[in-house]
């Protein structure tokens, strides 16, 4: 038997029976070529055959069409000598019409001709990376997409592993003294940190409720938790909602409502003592009512801030100052100089002031501070009012028994 | 030895470019410090016509046009050693480099 194909049997010995011999004959150079043309020429990678100065000796019909050049036009062209590190090395092959393509090159030593040569083997590898580039792209608008946003992200697959964050919640992790962030990056176990901690996560109330959302049971799930740092106690909201899309999963976000929690107490401590200005007001002008002279009198008697508006106004500030400096003495714990107040007293009484004139006095200097004061001042003005106008009403009534008994002394005995 | 005289052609500055341009920096001011060199650098997507003067069929080349003989070399150009053997020039530092872009 002969085969006159590259091959490799030649002869055949003992053709009918068991000792039967193939002998095997290496192929002579000219054929091994022959060979190695018709695998390149046929090879769906452009090919290049160069010498050792890189002056091309053949190419294939793939090369011409990926470098859009005839093969006759490059032939005994300088190509270069192919460098790759390793065992391959990508390289932009360039067209006549400037545009160009990224191809995957390898290099094989060979004898070509007779000569030693290099056989090169250009894979176009473009759409492959035009394709990584566009998810490369694409993932990176993504990611840029979460860090722009405020509220810090974590985003877990199906088994509770983070598969993506955001800027804002390393940095909520490093602010929040969270030193290795591994912990808290991709790749970690969320869920397994919510069963453990409560720090960043929600603790381990928010475990059921991610679940439930991963199962579909929930379209969401929310919840507030309070996170003691060193800058005090801060509030958080967490919101889960499904990963919509082809994976499973949830997107968690993590948002900062210590300041809205804080405004929302203060105007509650606000309108509390609003209420209890109110509640107060209602008292004094009890008090004040029961306190009215006869109708005769009261018609006689109009009110202070009417009768003499100077007077009335020199007392609101003398009975506002006497107010800061009550607070004054709350906070320093000193005792306020009742002097002054006892001036004040025989100053309205001067003036034939009533108590309804007082009470007045009192709740204008507490409006005038409670426009201006935190909930918490404004609760200690109040409180020091209520016992301050006391005060100055007993001064009051003191000063106009002090006075009848001096009218009583003076009159004659007959009357 | 005359100035050594080399050319490379990148096209546009992918990480391959300014591999090639690092290792190339390297090579001349350490390896080739005792030479004359002159370094150019050309960016076929800039300047086109260069490209097809000297028959650029990919990037990064680098061209050695002088001392002789003449070389040209093509792919991965991030190896030193590679490049001084391919290049055939032995190395030998402390001298200037001129830079070209």
């Amino acid at each position: 038997m002969k085969r006159s194909n590259p091959g490799i049997i030649t002869r055949c010995v003992g053709k009918h029976g068991p000792t039967r011999r193939i002998i095997i004959e290496p192929p002579t150079r000219s054929t091994a070529e022959e060979n190695l043309r018709a695998i390149v020429s046929h090879d769906a990678d452009g090919a290049i055959i160069v010498d050792n100065s890189g002056v091309v000796r053949f190419l294939n019909s793939a090369a011409e069409r990926l470098l859009d050049r005839h093969g006759a036009e490059l032939h005994g062209q300088v190509f270069g000598f192919p460098l790759v590190v390793g065992e391959r090395a990508e390289v932009e092959v360039l067209r006549p019409n400037g545009e160009f393509a990224v191809a995957e090159m390898r290099v094989v030593s060979i004898v070509w001709e007779g000569q030693d040569a290099l056989l090169i083997t250009l894979r176009d590898v473009t759409f492959e990376r035009q394709a990584e580039t566009a998810l490369r792209e694409a993932e990176e608008f993504s990611i840029t997409i979460l860090n722009s946003l405020t509220n810090e992200i974590v985003v877990l697959d199906e088994q509770g592993k983070i598969v993506a964050v955001n800027e804002a919640w390393l940095r909520f992790g490093r602010e929040n003294g969270i030193t290795d962030l591994a912990a808290i990056s991709v790749g970690a176990d969320y869920f397994a940190a919510c069963a453990v901690d409560k720090t960043l996560t929600g603790g381990i109330d928010v475990l059921q409720g991610l679940r439930d959302v991963l199962a579909g049971n929930k379209e969401e799930f929310s919840c507030e938790y309070e996170l003691p740092t060193s800058a005090g106690t801060r509030w958080f909201a967490l919101r889960a909602v499904p990963l919509r899309g082809k994976r499973r999963g949830i997107v968690i976000s993590h948002t900062d409502i210590t300041e809205q929690r804080r405004a929302a107490q203060l105007a509650a401590e606000a309108e509390m003592l609003r209420e209890q200005v109110r509640q107060m007001e209602r008292e004094l002008t009890n008090v004040d009512a029961l306190s009215r002279p006869e109708d005769t009198a009261r018609s006689r008697l109009s009110s202070l801030r009417q009768r003499l508006p100077e007077v009335f106004e020199y007392a609101l500030h003398r009975y506002g100052s006497l107010l800061d400096e009550a607070l004054q003495s709350r906070i320093h714990r000193t005792q306020l100089p009742s002097r002054a107040l006892r001036e004040l007293g025989e100053f309205l009484g001067s003036g034939w002031a009533t108590p309804r004139d007082l009470i007045d006095i009192h709740l204008q200097a507490i409006r005038q501070r409670s426009a201006q004061s935190p909930p918490k001042k404004l609760q200690a003005y109040v409180e020091e009012g209520r016992l301050l106008l006391l005060e100055l009403m007993g001064h009051l009534a003191s000063f106009y028994r002090s006075l009848a008994i001096g009218e009583l002394a003076s009159r004659p005995p007959e009357q | 030895m005359s100035k050594i005289v080399l050319h490379l052609y990148i096209a546009g500055h992918t990480p391959r470019a300014e591999r090639a341009i690092n290792t190339l920096r390297q090579m001349l001011e350490h390896d080739l410090a005792g030479y004359e060199c002159e370094l150019t650098i050309i960016d076929v997507l800039a300047d086109p016509q260069q490209a097809e003067d000297q028959k650029i069929l990919a990037t990064p080349t680098l061209i050695k046009s002088s001392p002789p003989p003449y070389r040209r070399i093509i792919g991965d150009l991030s190896s030193v050693a590679d490049l001084l053997n391919v290049l055939n020039l032995p190395p030998k530092t402390g001298s200037s480099m001129i830079n070209k872009e």
